[in-house]
């Protein structure tokens, strides 16, 4: 090898070690741990160790992303249908301030939980590519499914994908 | 001699293409501020524009496409 494809090997390799990397994680990869303070101050954080042995819904969202608003009341629904057997939804606000979100749920309320991630430490965990991105997590820790964006007719895809996991417990 | 200060120079460029900083995903909503829009005061633009297009009787090409949360 000359020194001509030598430094060429070396630019490659440097664009190659200091680009960032955009992967994100995927069904099958075990779940980030993460403890958030709630998006209401006067509620208790909230942990993955505080819901070991639920399937757990976590949906990164956003004031600004429109699609994440349509999704959170329909989240909701689910939330309320399966709570019983076992289903947790966390939906992590992403707003920076916070007060965007709050807004925002003061004309939705929403019953499950909300923790907020104003410097997207949580959201960077779960490296999450684009808005909204979710994630479906077995009892044992695992991702089921990665579901980015909302699209109508992606509810049922959803649900059906929480149905085969509470089934399974 | 020329040929491996070429390489060289082209190694150091190269390395400048890793200055560009992503935007993440959850950092978005900072280009959804109003402030950073293209066009922060439409009614002034509206009025620079019209006095463009009488002295040079051209109009547009001042806008880009952009933005977005990169949700679907």
């Amino acid at each position: 090898m000359n020194i001509k494809q030598k430094l060429q090997t070396l630019s490659l390799l440097a664009c190659t070690v200091f680009s960032t990397p955009i992967l994100g994680l995927e069904e099958g990869d075990s779940a980030p741990v993460f403890d958030l303070p709630s998006i209401y101050s006067e509620r208790p954080a909230i942990s993955t160790a505080s819901l070991e042995g639920k399937t757990i819904y976590v949906d990164f969202w956003a004031s600004w992303c429109a699609p994440c608003l349509t999704s959170l009341p329909l989240y909701n629904d689910l939330y309320h249908k399966y709570k019983d057997q076992g289903l947790e939804v966390v939906a992590i606000n992403v707003d920076n301030p916070i007060e965007d979100g709050l807004d925002f749920l003061l004309d939705t309320p929403l019953d499950f939980l909300i923790p907020a991630d104003p410097e997207g430490n949580a959201a960077e965990l779960f490296e999450v590519i684009g808005m909204p991105t979710s994630y479906l997590i077995e009892p044992n820790g695992k991702i089921k499914l990665v579901h980015m964006g909302f699209r109508s007719g992606d509810i049922e895809m959803i649900e059906k994908a929480i149905q085969d996991s509470l089934d399974s417990k | 001699m020329r040929t491996l200060r070429n390489s060289l120079l082209l190694s150091l460029c190269s390395l400048l293409l890793i200055s560009c900083a992503d935007v993440r995903a959850w950092e978005r909503g900072h280009l959804a501020r109003e402030e950073m829009a293209w066009d922060p005061d439409p009614l002034e633009s509206a009025l620079n524009d019209h006095i463009f297009f009488s002295k040079e009787a051209s109009s547009g090409g001042n806008s880009a496409a952009g933005g977005g949360c990169g949700c679907n």
